[in-house]
């Protein structure tokens, strides 16, 4: 299936089991997934289906019990620690539902910070991240610090700082939750533009029916860790 | 990650954190403050006795003797020697060897020790007295030191300098007045002539002794006051120093003690010691060598002092080991302000690795962070121990001078010292850091960003 060119994820048999005390509880089991390039996946699932654990894992935040990850040709799950934090760092982007900014920098600093352990030089990352608030509309807002911009904008700011050394793959965990409709479908669309516009592939958790009937092209049904449909274009 | 990023980082967050941050490198600094004081009060004690000793001069003398067994000073460092002690049997040391050891390099003079008995009167006063020959140059050394009057200017200047205490034995309280009043030297000489005139029969029957004597009358040019260290092996053991010249137009005993009579070989009398001035002490192991190698055996203070050198390591030691129990708890303080501070940006942590910050960039912030703590605390800490010593030490003195003790400088701070303490400061602060920055880099991403 590697042979596919246009495959960018592709797992086989993932799955991830954690130990609660004695008890063995499987987050996720027997999950096999292939995303085409440039896709706009979304995955759903009631809360405890293990959306979260499966975007960790392609995420590379997480490694699995059982099972492989493969991304752009490279065997994520068999990745060392420092070649994770490398996959983190240039190829998987992401977003999280409580924005993860650090409040004690600006806007613009927060974008620097994947540039910074990229080891871009100080005036290289502050035009890159200049340009990236810019494209997500927030460069009035650089020089504010998180606590003094909405919850919209500092998703908007997450966003710039996941792009920020051109990741192939952008990850958001229920990027909408802590925002009001109104801006859940402005950042929402944000993320359909860059997945339009840039061939960028997205897959997002989220369990809001009408905002991921809209814009996703595929839909992915998690139960109890498992995979129960997938719907859409193939 | 750049390494001016990583301080930048490190700087930030101990900014954030201002009042821990002063806390813990205060308790860096009375730590450094402390070993500084101690080891700059040890070394202000070894500074001050080693000025001590070589003001004197003694340091830059080595004394050569006649080596072989029996002699009065043997050094123990040759005992086993066996080699070398066929070369010696016939090493005399004559004038020949004397201007052999002028001219090992590193050498600035060489000159006999001799010594001849002579009666000296002044004014009536009688005393018994070994007359020393020293060189014009040595005599106006600080070695001799002449407090009143001078010291001969040349090698034939016809003159004596004398001590305080034979010029009070000989009834001259003040030494002052003792310059210029003329001292008669009378020497004893073996009379080889008289033995032949008075008979075997006479001389056994003890009309007469075959000894000579010839009086001299010299000035009294200089005075030299009571040394401390007189009684070392130093130009001035002896009450009468002389001048080579007129010294030699003296018929003498050329003996200094009952070994010389045992020492003469093959015929030949060489001296019984020859006084040897270094130009730096930097020479003294050389010198020493060539010297032993010539078959002569060598006793010089400074090989003494190595002793009271090591007691001076020793009390450093102490010293220092008071400072590091101090240096201990501000290094736990470190560890425990950095493990409160993981806990508290346990969320951050996980967040700058869910953007791909690796393991290694984690642990260099964790780590410059603690090394910020250790070279602050230890460049206040310097000069918080400075700041100490010098209150000490006025204190000290303020007290000691109402007993007429002079302002003395009891602390030293010799330049290494403050790099050092700031060097040891820095090292204790990152050894501190390496469980702290370990512990961070080993977050679990996950369990971090689910942590509120």
């Amino acid at each position: 299936m590697s042979a596919d060119q246009s495959l960018i994820v592709e797992t086989r048999s993932l799955s991830r089991t954690y130990r609660v005390g004695d008890v063995r509880v499987a987050a996720l089991a027997d999950v096999t997934l292939a995303v085409p390039e440039g896709r706009f996946v979304a995955v759903t699932g009631a809360s405890g289906s293990g959306k979260s654990t499966l975007l960790n894992l392609l995420g590379g935040l997480d490694t699995p019990s059982a099972g492989t990850i493969e991304v752009g040709g490279a065997l994520v799950s068999a990745m060392d620690r420092e070649a994770l934090a490398r996959y983190r760092r240039f190829v998987a982007g992401m977003i999280f539902q409580s924005f993860n900014l650090v409040a004690a920098r600006t806007a613009l600093e927060n974008v620097e910070l994947p540039l910074i352990f990229a080891g871009v030089d100080k005036k290289e990352r502050r035009r890159r991240a200049a340009e990236l608030l810019d494209k997500v509309g927030l460069a009035h807002r650089a020089a504010h610090r998180p606590p003094e911009l909405s919850g919209g904008e500092q998703q908007r700011v997450a966003v710039a700082r996941a792009l920020a050394n051109g990741p192939r793959l952008l990850l958001a965990d229920e990027p909408t939750g802590n925002l009001d409709s109104r801006t859940s479908r402005e950042i929402v669309g944000l993320l359909a533009g860059l997945n339009r516009e840039s061939r960028l592939t997205v897959i997002m958790v989220s369990h809001e029916e009408a905002l991921v009937r809209e814009y996703a092209q595929e839909i992915v049904r998690l139960k109890d860790g498992r995979i129960v449909a997938a719907e859409g274009e193939a | 990650m750049r390494f001016a990023d990583a301080v930048e980082f490190a700087l930030t967050s101990l900014r954030k954190r201002r009042l821990r941050t002063f806390l813990t490198a205060s308790g860096v600094m009375i730590g450094i403050g402390a070993l500084v004081s101690m080891i700059s009060f040890g070394k202000g004690m070894q500074k001050n006795v080693t000025a001590a000793f070589e003001s004197s001069d003694l340091f830059n003398t080595v004394m050569v003797m006649p080596g072989g067994p029996g002699g009065p000073s043997e050094d123990p460092d040759e005992r086993g020697a066996v080699a070398k002690e066929a070369a010696r049997k016939d090493a005399v040391l004559d004038d020949a060897a004397v201007a052999e050891i002028a001219k090992i390099p590193g050498v600035r003079s060489a000159y006999p020790d001799i010594s001849f008995p002579a009666l000296v009167s002044l004014e009536g006063e009688e005393e018994f007295r070994l007359i020393q020959v020293v060189p014009a140059a040595v005599a106006g050394s600080k070695a001799v030191g002449v407090t009143w009057g001078r010291p001969y200017a040349s090698d034939d200047e016809e003159g004596v300098i004398v001590s305080r205490i034979l010029v009070r034995r000989l009834g001259t309280e003040d030494p002052a007045a003792a310059v210029g009043k003329t001292l008669r030297v009378t020497s004893v000489t073996f009379d080889l002539g008289r033995i032949l005139s008075l008979g075997l029969d006479g001389f056994l029957g003890g009309k007469g002794l075959p000894v000579s004597q010839e009086a001299h009358d010299f000035p009294i040019l200089g005075v030299i006051d009571t040394k401390p260290f007189g009684g070392g092996p130093s130009p001035m053991q002896n009450d009468v120093l002389i001048a080579p010249g007129p010294a030699g137009r003296i018929k003498r005993l050329p003996i200094t003690s009952i070994w010389d009579l045992f020492r003469m070989r093959g015929g030949r009398l060489g001296y019984s010691a020859v006084s040897v001035k270094l130009g730096s002490l930097a020479d003294l192991e050389t010198v020493k060598t060539r010297v032993r190698e010539m078959g002569f055996t060598t006793f010089a203070l400074a090989d003494q002092f190595e002793e009271i050198t090591k007691a001076f390591y020793f009390m450093d030691m102490i010293l220092a080991a008071v400072g590091m129990i101090a240096i201990v708890v501000a290094a736990l303080g470190i560890v425990n302000t950095m493990v409160m501070s993981i806990l508290e940006r346990f969320r951050e942590i996980g967040v700058m690795k869910a953007v791909g910050a690796g393991d290694g960039d984690i642990r260099r912030i964790f780590f410059f962070e603690s090394g910020a703590i250790g070279l602050a605390g230890g460049v206040s800490g310097c000069v918080l121990g400075w700041a100490t010593s010098l209150l000490i030490n006025r204190i000290v003195n303020f007290y000691l001078a109402r007993q007429g003790v002079p302002f003395i400088d009891y602390f030293a701070f010799p330049f290494w010292l403050f790099l050092g303490a700031v060097g040891f400061s820095l090292l204790v602060s990152l050894v501190s850091g390496i469980y702290p920055a370990r512990r961070a880099s080993r977050v679990d991403p996950v369990v971090a960003l689910r942590h509120d």
